[in-house]
């Protein structure tokens, strides 16, 4: 008895470092079966993605997020890459500031996903980051706006993860006083949330509430009047543009990432949009 | 002094109750507003959606499939090295196979799921097909996870057994084998038993490593090769960017959670009374 044992435990250690041996996958197999990598409900980066893709369908006031129900769905962009850079077989997307080496961002339409893309708009999976305005705004409002587009508050923006927009304004601190409100969509408030701290430690008397909710609340709370600033994380639709006016504070890019061994270098957006929908399911499709 | 004892027990209590309190005040009213039926037998998880649908069928199932998995490969490896460690095992080789048992329980699961998606997850992708985020990973992976609690729990209970019943077998001509699995096992039933209960209650209430390794689609299961959501992982997934009906529906699965344990807890020591008498 004692005798099988000191046989099968080494035997037995043997087959565990050879599973583990094994796991050195071949050369990339086209016909596998393609695992959708997804974020959780709720997360902006899911909500950004689904809208800009067109996965996300509005009809009648109904949204639909037509996602793939086989998508893995993980929690945090850091969680996407490792899970991506694992998987050969693998597809996600995550926020373009957070994108390093240990996977690969591909071309959608034809188009590499970089700064220089997101900025000038060529880059179709990008949005912008607005903050709109009455004709009249209030000079303390203004001086934060001041503040938000010059080097300094650009700086904050591209800290953030996010793409700055423009170069060259400086900010001094006029050393106002007094409470800005501002309030609209949940994606931008977090870069709102850091523009505010460094605003705050150059204007120490001055008070920003920021209320957050979305892109439509806050456009028509700046309309109202009931904020000063207004946040959209997407273009103002026209019957916004007539009483506001919009600045682009940023722009966010989405990178769509593979495993570094998938040959794939450019995706279509249709299909992308087929392939997070669940229609293409074998790489064959994807990959010439 | 006596009254510092008392506090110290009154504390534990105290956080019982204040959970319980927690949990049923901020989930019910999701509950109730999503409507019982919908909620518990819903096949749709679809949160952000308008009109949203806060199904968790599939959420029930998947832990109920994940943990019937684990007790699978859990309660036949642990069972075995229980009574190996009980009857068969030399001292020498005891001394060192115990402590090893022991140190599988204090791993942290995260580690566990670690382990999962650096080894395992590519294992069956490689070996078996589909992403390899599938209930078998999970199954595999939590059925090692609840090794120790049964193999600690069936290892005593088949201990506690009096030596006579094993000598008797024996001296009415059985092996040794047969004494070992015919007199005393059944007589230490209920205790390896309550071991089981008690793997049940970690499978269902790990949430770290499972994240790491099923998949977590909300939807209806589609095989063991196909990925699951288990109830804890609903809850961690989501927990972080849930606003109004959507959070308290997350409470809400919380409760459903806490009920399936409390039940769990129950049967545990309904088993633990009937091994007593």
């Amino acid at each position: 008895m004692t005798k099988n044992i000191l046989i099968a435990f080494p035997v037995a250690c043997a087959i565990m470092i050879g599973m583990i041996g094994c796991n050195e996958p071949l050369a990339f197999d086209k016909k596998r079966e393609i695992s959708v990598v997804t974020r959780e409900a709720g997360s902006g980066t899911r909500g950004a993605f689904v809208e800009l893709t067109g996965i996300l369908v509005k009809v009648d006031g109904k949204k639909k997020d037509n996602t793939t129900k086989e998508a893995l769905t993980i929690d945090g962009t850091q969680a996407v890459m490792s899970n991506v850079s694992g998987n050969e077989y693998a597809i996600g997307y995550i926020s373009l500031g957070s994108l390093n080496a240990s996977v690969k961002a591909i071309s959608v339409n034809g188009v590499t996903p970089s700064a220089t893309t997101v900025k000038d708009a060529t880059y179709p999976i990008a949005r912008p980051f607005n903050i709109a305005v009455k004709d009249s705004v209030s000079p303390l409002a203004q001086d934060f706006i001041n503040f938000i587009l010059s080097d300094a508050g650009q700086k904050v923006v591209e800290e953030n993860g996010y793409v700055s927009v423009v170069q060259g304004n400086t900010y001094e601190p006029t050393k106002l006083s007094g409470k800005i409100v501002i309030a609209g969509s949940s994606s931008v408030s977090p870069v709102m949330e850091k523009l505010k701290e460094a605003y705050l430690a150059l204007n120490p008397n001055v008070e920003i509430e920021i209320q957050t909710n979305d892109s439509s609340a806050g456009m028509v709370a700046a309309k109202e009047g009931t904020c000063d600033i207004g946040m959209a994380s997407r273009e103002l639709k026209e019957s916004e543009a007539t009483d506001l006016h919009a600045i682009v504070i940023a722009r966010d890019g989405i990178a769509i990432i593979v495993n570094n061994k998938n040959p794939l270098k450019n995706i279509t957006m249709t299909t992308l949009r087929e392939v997070y929908m669940g229609a293409i399911r074998s790489w064959e499709a994807v990959v010439e | 002094m006596e009254g510092v004892f008392l506090i110290a027990a009154l504390t534990s209590i105290l956080s019982v109750f204040l959970i319980c309190l927690f949990l049923f005040v901020n989930g019910i009213p999701g509950m109730a507003k999503i409507g019982v039926f919908n909620f518990l037998l819903g096949t749709e998880w679809a949160p952000t959606d308008s009109p949203a649908s806060f199904g968790i069928f599939p959420m029930i199932l998947g832990s109920l499939y994940v943990t019937a998995g684990a007790i699978i490969i859990g309660v036949s490896i642990g069972l075995f090295t229980a009574i190996f460690l009980a009857k068969f095992c030399p001292e020498r080789i005891h001394r060192v196979l115990k402590p090893a048992v022991d140190i599988l329980a204090g791993i942290p699961s995260v580690v566990y799921g670690f382990f999962g998606i650096v080894v395992m997850v590519p294992f069956v992708r490689n070996y078996f097909g589909g992403s390899g985020s599938s209930i078998l990973t999970a199954s595999v992976l939590l059925g090692i996870m609840i090794l120790p609690t049964i193999i600690g729990v069936a290892e005593s209970a088949i201990r506690a057994v009096p030596e006579s019943y094993y000598e008797g077998a024996l001296a009415l001509g059985a092996t040794h084998e047969r004494g070992v699995f015919f007199a005393v096992l059944p007589a230490a039933t209920s205790g390896i038993m309550a071991g089981v209960v008690l793997g049940i209650g970690r499978a269902i209430g790990e949430t770290m490593a499972v994240i790491l390794v099923a998949g977590n689609q909300a939807r209806m299961p589609t095989g063991v090769l196909g990925g699951i959501r288990t109830l804890t992982a609903n809850i961690v997934l989501e927990m972080g960017y849930a606003a109004d009906l959507h959070r308290e529906a997350l409470i809400a699965t919380g409760v459903v959670l806490f009920v399936f344990i409390l039940m769990i807890n129950l049967l545990f020591s309904l088993l633990k009374r009937r091994q007593a008498r």
